[in-house]
């Protein structure tokens, strides 16, 4: 941008200010200009990105949520309990659903409780008695009774879940 | 009346654009060829969504306990609510497969040379919004196909290196699917969106009419290049006919196939067989050929060279030469594509049954 590129002005209108004919005192106002906008432009646009990731990774609230009473879950075999519990989800009070398999390693003294989410792409695996194995009717990952990765697309064992037990009542943390 | 319009005219300066606007000249060959309508009809399509969008807004209940109800009260209860949603549902379709007839279309006719690139580029990212809306409006209903399309579609996006892990939990505003997840999508889906698509769809058209269309291709099209037809009545008018053709067609299929709407989502099916819509079948079919560590390979890189080699196109394809037919390459790298999206989507439909 230089002087000579401003447009001629119609005598009868007026003339250009001497400012605007000065390259000087244009690059001044230009390089202010080109400032102040960067300045606004981030003081807008920081915290607005923060105010839309909000409390996305924020890790969520761990619940403990009742799986059964001891006498309740077989000592033998796999128990798939779908658990619901109220808990917050953002502002909402909502009742959260969600699927554990639950089963024992010394007949019933203790349980192990695997969350039923599977780790590829989070479809819920069912648990197959006769095979004896968690199939992920989503694209056939495979895992053990106690969640490890037999075949198919899962990168990681099921997820083990914290477990206590109550006045006979077993709980599992979410 | 001709005082009105002065007095308008006077305050406004308007009536100097706007005339040229209508009277802008045409070229003969693009009258009353189909080809030349569907941008034209993507645009009406666009019109169609806003508009059955708009009306959509007041009744739908952007909550994870209200959703599900307020759409099954539109489809089902509310007085021609089957016909709004219908025509919201199923021109979501047409409009897909217009755009992509449409950016074919400028694909064969070499439309994105020199100097038309930008025009090109607005049209790749408006390609890409178009499936951003897809992908956001299939949750809203908040039943089972939307629910555990958006699970597995959110968690596709967490397969990218080192930052997966955020992105999934931003675009779910949260570690899971919930009611932020519900929130971000309605938002994006009838605020970010639809702002962003009207104002690529003004640029992309202001870039038309500064450099008119594309010279033609076909010889007999050549030997019409200089006669010229004002754009008002003449083309306005191909494109009407052709967008009330989509209004009844999408009237009619609303009215045979109601707008599907399944169970409500429930966090604890295990036989619920995830699947996305049917323009993202073919990616989603293609991820099952591809396990483990080389999941980012059809997740991230084949999208990103895909989308990368659309926005450098014009770039890399700088010949003189517009004849589909004597550019073997483009041609031929073209019809590979369309052969991969049509045997893929089909190997998925053939396993869905
Ligand atoms: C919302 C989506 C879109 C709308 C509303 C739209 C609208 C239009 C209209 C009305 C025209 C003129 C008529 C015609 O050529 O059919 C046009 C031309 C054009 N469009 Fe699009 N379009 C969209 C998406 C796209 C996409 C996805 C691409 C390619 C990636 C694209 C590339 C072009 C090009 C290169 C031209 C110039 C054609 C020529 O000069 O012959 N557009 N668009
Ligand atoms: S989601 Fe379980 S195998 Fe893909």
């Amino acid at each position: 941008m230089a002087i000579s590129d401003l447009p001629p002005l119609d005598p009868e209108k007026g003339e250009w200010d001497e400012k605007a004919l000065s390259r000087r005192d244009f690059l001044e106002a230009a390089v202010v200009f080109g400032t102040l906008a960067g300045a606004g432009a981030v003081a807008v646009s920081v915290p607005s990105m923060r105010f839309l990731v909000g409390k996305s990774l924020e890790p969520p609230v761990a619940q403990w949520v009742e799986l059964g009473k001891v006498s309740d879950l077989s000592a033998n075999d796999v128990t798939r309990v779908n658990y619901s519990v109220r808990g917050t989800d953002a502002w909402r009070e909502v009742t959260k659903r969600g699927t554990v398999y639950v089963y024992s390693d010394d007949g019933g003294e203790s349980f192990v409780a695997l969350d039923g989410t599977c780790t590829h792409l989070g479809c819920i695996v069912q648990w197959h008695d006769d095979e004896q194995k968690y199939k992920c009717p989503c694209h056939a990952g495979f895992f053990t009774r106690e969640g490890e990765v037999i075949s198919g697309p899962p990168p990681r064992p099921l997820r083990e879940l914290p477990v206590k037990t109550e006045n006979g009542v077993v709980f599992a943390e979410i | 009346m001709n005082r009105t319009f002065q007095w308008i005219d006077e305050r406004t300066g308007l009536s100097g654009p706007i005339r040229a606007f209508f009277n802008y000249p045409v070229p003969k060959y693009v009258h009353r060829n189909f080809l030349y309508t569907l941008g034209g009809l993507t645009l009406i399509s666009f019109s169609l969504q806003v508009i059955t969008g708009i009306l959509l807004v007041f009744y739908y209940d952007p909550s994870t306990e209200g959703a599900y109800n307020s759409v099954d009260y539109i489809t089902y209860i509310l007085p021609l609510g089957w016909l709004v949603r219908g025509i919201h549902h199923y021109g979501a379709s047409a409009m897909v497969i217009l755009i992509s007839l449409h950016m074919l279309r400028t694909y064969y006719y070499s439309a994105y040379k020199k100097p038309r690139e930008i025009n090109w580029l607005t049209g790749v990212l408006l390609l890409f919004l178009v499936l951003a809306f897809g992908f956001t409006g299939y949750l809203l209903p908040w039943d089972q196909k939307g629910y555990w399309a958006t699970k597995v579609g959110t968690e596709i996006a967490g397969s990218v290196p080192m930052m997966g892990a955020y992105i999934t939990k931003i675009m779910r505003g949260g570690a899971d699917l919930g009611q932020a997840t519900l929130t971000r999508f309605y938002a994006t889906h009838v605020m970010l969106l639809p702002t962003a698509v009207a104002l690529l769809i003004a640029v992309h058209i202001f870039q038309l009419r500064f450099h008119g269309m594309a010279p033609p291709i076909t010889e007999r099209a050549k030997a019409q290049s200089k006669k010229f037809l004002p754009f008002f009545p003449y083309w306005v008018v191909t494109d009407l006919i052709a967008g009330l053709g989509l209004l009844a067609l999408l009237v009619y299929i609303s009215y045979i196939n109601r707008a599907p709407l399944e169970f409500p989502a429930d966090p604890t099916s295990s036989n619920y067989l995830p699947r996305p819509e049917w323009y993202f079948l073919f990616f989603f079919q293609l991820l099952k050929y591809f396990p483990g560590k080389l999941e980012p390979v059809i997740t991230i890189a084949i999208p990103l060279f895909i989308f990368g080699s659309m926005l450098l196109l014009p770039f890399i394809d700088t010949s003189e030469e517009r004849r589909p037919w004597h550019k073997p390459v483009t041609t031929l790298v073209s019809i590979f594509y369309i052969v991969v999206i049509l045997v893929f989507t089909y190997l998925a439909m053939a396993e869905f049954g």
